[in-house]
């Protein structure tokens, strides 16, 4: 077999084993199984048209106001580098995980393969997913700037180069960063504290990069600059790609199409690329599996319990539902990728919006927030409600919209069996899980509930009512997640990543919460435009919705005993 | 009364395409160890995850110490315990978090569980290694916390697919005594081997399945007088399973 088509192999069974392609067709065409998730992703992609249409119009318009100016390919820019930040910051999971983290190497390193070669498989799975990550980001962008340009053949070809490309410069700047921090420390004990230092270094440079381009988005603020600024092509664009010329040159390379310019940028792209990527073959061959060594292993001391110790130990027995709890609570903290998922998600996701909300009210700002604050107290001077109900959504926002729920099922894998074994009913377990998942939307409601007092100053009052609302909603989507995930668990993963992170039920779930609370804004602009008052209207809402988190629970118990024995692990 | 019961098992896989099971029928009494031989894709594990529960057979039914495992699950997973071919357990806890979790599960007392927790722990050598993640055990290990977590409420029903692959021999002989001393208790176990040698001194009853089917199912004797020789247990199953 010759060295190409050996690595094609390599990569074919790498997307393959990946992606599911073999399972998917089995389970679609030969059991018949899973044909349900068909018209269930038609009605998906209807209902994500409107969105996209709304986008669309904002492209439209943003070109329209700048193309007078000389300055609308700053647009392409801003779409061409979003998408190469999101692969970075993407990139850091993904390449951890697969590279160091995914079971199946244990099985690629004795085969007779270059190191190269196995990283090089590993790359073509990310990419793919970087693909499929940054479409909803960049093709919007290139296809309405393409269509309102009128681009020509050149450009429609050049757009199908970069875009295959984008990923491989950012990807390339991880991989390197990954492989010589694997190399060079010694982590084969440390892998989980370097999962979360690797993920919160990922957010201190998400945060960094928004600081600097937001810094980077305007000229100096007085008049001459400004008309120099808008006076020179492309100005715009050379400011908001100054940080990462790539998208610079992606840029002028779609919209230059066959011409001199477009050429040369998409042969600079395409080369620096190409040199990025031979770069970490290279580093690969000397690097990768040093990295490796002592993968699967993990040690511990070796230490005897004295007698007083044990019977400390050993529990005196706590009841079945308790049991369950403490060891979803364990697994959850201990799996680095679940508790980034799951826990800290709750708890970042407010912080990282004080911290733009303490962006936003700029350099004179009298404090952070001070001029959402003074808009929400506008608002609310005028009718609470819509403060309260915007205080809710953000808390369930934080509180809920995550993968805990949705995987809650799935993240049991191939341990699976045990749930099944035990003399325990399946809605006990189910009760407990609840719990579990609930506890940690909480945890996102309080942390979300300090943040709306100190940020936005919010009435005691008014923060207690959104409290509420949230803690309701939070019952109904933990329920509504877990029967989704419990219709079709994911147990036959091999990367803990793909449990939580690439799982399909943690997306139907969420567009399951969206379509809930899309009903439930339809419900408030019914009663608010029958002009009923703001106590009646929360009433109303309050226990119309925990009414259903009621009955949502309830099934989810029912479908726990139904589904359970129908799950053949 | 036998302790289990397959009355016209069937079960099949790929809309019914793959016959995994075809019309099984057996008993196990009490007190008796039951081997449970057939060659690779038989129907063995099939089998043995119907009897727990882990499968639904599409035909027939399985009643374990007199609990229909289909209508009274809870009662019949309540006597059984079960220990699979491989051992997947919740790698994140310790061996000691994880025999904790399933001592409250099947709701073992406390002075119950320190004395049996001690005793298998000492034998299978795991004693100083108890506190780590199971994560840092070694494949044999992993298979030794599960064996002794399945011991921990003992069951009157032990439900074992090869148990003894994985094992150094030190713990295979261990194990084995453990079956033995079990079943003089009146207890029941019920596992496949590939060990022809194993099956034939340890077991009182013999099935060997084959494509699905029962072929044979006695004592070592029942059999030998079946294929009319004096033959070994290797002998005879591999000319029951020949075609």
């Amino acid at each position: 077999m010759s060295k190409l088509s050996r690595l094609a192999t390599v990569i074919r069974a790498g997307l393959r084993s990946n992606f599911g392609l073999a399972t998917l067709k089995h389970r679609l065409f030969k059991e018949k199984k899973d044909r349900w998730l068909v018209p269930l992703f038609g009605l998906a992609a209807v209902g994500v048209l409107p969105t996209l249409y709304g986008i669309v119009l904002l492209i439209k318009a943003a070109y329209l106001m700048l193309q007078p100016m000389g300055q609308e390919r700053a647009i392409l820019t801003l779409g061409l580098l979003a998408g190469q930040l999101l692969i970075l910051l993407f990139g850091i999971y993904y390449i951890i995980s697969a590279f160091y983290f995914s079971r199946d190497l244990e099985m690629l390193i004795p085969l007779p393969l270059r190191p190269s070669e196995v990283m090089i498989s590993k790359f073509a799975v990310i990419m793919i997913n970087e693909y499929l990550t940054v479409a909803a980001v960049v093709l919007p962008v290139v296809i309405t700037f393409g269509v309102m340009a009128k681009g020509r053949v050149g450009y429609w070809v050049n757009t199908v180069l970069v875009y295959a490309a984008l990923p491989i410069i950012p990807l390339a700047i991880v991989s390197v960063l990954v492989v010589a921090m694997m190399r060079f420390i010694n982590v084969s004990r440390k892998k989980d504290i370097l999962i979360l230092v690797g993920s919160i270094v990922l957010i201190a440079a998400s945060l960094f990069l928004q600081v600097g381009l937001g810094q980077s988005r305007g000229p100096q603020a007085n008049p001459e600059a400004i008309a120099a600024f808008f006076t020179s092509p492309d100005s715009l664009l050379n400011r908001v790609g100054s940080k990462f010329p790539p998208s610079v040159w992606a840029t002028k390379a779609v919209a230059g199409g066959f011409s001199g310019e477009g050429l040369a940028n998409l042969a600079l792209l395409l080369g620096v690329s190409l040199a990025f990527f031979a770069g970490i073959v290279v580093m690969s061959e000397k690097l990768f599996y040093r990295g490796l060594v002592g993968l699967g292993e993990t040690t511990g001391k070796k230490r005897r319990l004295t007698r007083d110790e044990m019977s400390r130990r050993v529990s005196s027995g706590r009841r079945a539902g308790a049991a369950v709890f403490a060891r979803e609570w364990r697994i959850m903290n201990r799996t680095p990728i679940f508790l980034l998922n799951g826990v800290l998600v709750v708890i970042i996701v407010p912080v990282i919006f004080v911290l733009m909300a303490t962006m936003g009210s700029g350099k004179g700002g009298s404090g952070g927030g001070s001029d959402l604050s003074a808009i929400l107290n506008t608002m609310t001077s005028t009718n609470p409600l819509y403060v309260i109900l915007a205080a809710a959504l953000f808390m369930t926002i934080c509180g809920s919209l995550n993968g805990t729920s949705s995987s809650t099922f799935s993240r049991e894998g191939a341990q699976f069996w045990i749930s099944r074994v035990i003399p325990v009913a399946p809605r006990e377990q189910a009760a407990a899980k609840f719990l579990h998942s609930y506890l940690i939307a909480m945890l996102g409601v309080v942390t979300a509930s300090v943040v709306a007092a100190i940020i936005l100053h919010l009435k005691a009052v008014h923060l207690a009512a959104a409290a509420g609302l949230a803690l309701v909603v939070g019952v109904l989507l933990t329920a509504v997640g877990m029967i989704i995930d419990l219709a079709r668990p994911l147990l036959d993963w091999t990367n803990p990543q793909k449990a939580i992170k690439q799982n399909l039920n943690v997306l139907l779930a969420l567009l399951a919460d969206i379509g809930i609370l899309t009903a439930a804004f339809f419900g408030v602009r019914a009663l608010i435009r029958a002009k009923l008052a703001a106590n009646v209207v929360m009433g109303v809402l309050f226990v119309g919705l925990a009414a259903f988190a009621a009955l949502s629970y309830r099934i989810l118990l029912k479908f726990a005993d139904k589904r359970y024995p129908e799950i053949e692990t | 009364m036998p302790v289990i019961e397959l009355t016209n098992v069937s079960k099949s896989y790929n809309r019914g395409k793959v016959k995994a099971v075809d019309g099984l029928t057996l008993t196990v009494k009490p007190g008796e160890i039951f081997g449970f031989l057939g060659p690779n894709g038989a129907g063995k594990t099939t089998t043995i995850k119907m009897l727990v529960g882990l499968l639904r057979p599409d035909a027939g039914r399985i009643v374990v110490e007199g609990f229909d495992v289909a209508k009274d699950p809870l009662k019949a997973k309540q006597v059984t315990t079960y220990v699979p071919d491989y051992p997947a357990v919740y790698e994140r806890l310790t061996g000691l978090e994880y025999l904790n979790f399933m001592g409250d599960v099947y709701g073992v007392p406390k002075a119950e569980r320190l004395e049996r927790i001690g005793k298998w722990l000492e034998i299978f050598e795991l004693a100083p290694v108890v506190t780590n993640p199971i994560q840092s055990y070694s494949h044999g290990m992993k298979q030794k916390i599960v064996l002794t977590a399945a011991l921990l409420p003992a069951p009157r029903v032990m439900v074992l697919d090869e148990p003894l692959v994985g094992l150094d021999p030190r713990a295979a002989h261990q194990l084995k005594e453990m079956f033995r001393e079990h079943c003089d208790q009146g207890k029941t176990l019920f596992f496949s081997t590939h060990i022809m040698e194993v099956a034939e001194k340890l077991c009182d009853r013999i099935g060997i399945i084959h494509k699905g089917r029962l072929v044979a199912c006695g004592t070592m004797e029942e059999l030998q007088a079946l294929d009319k020789t004096e033959q070994s247990l290797e002998g005879i199953f591999l000319e029951l399973t020949e075609k």
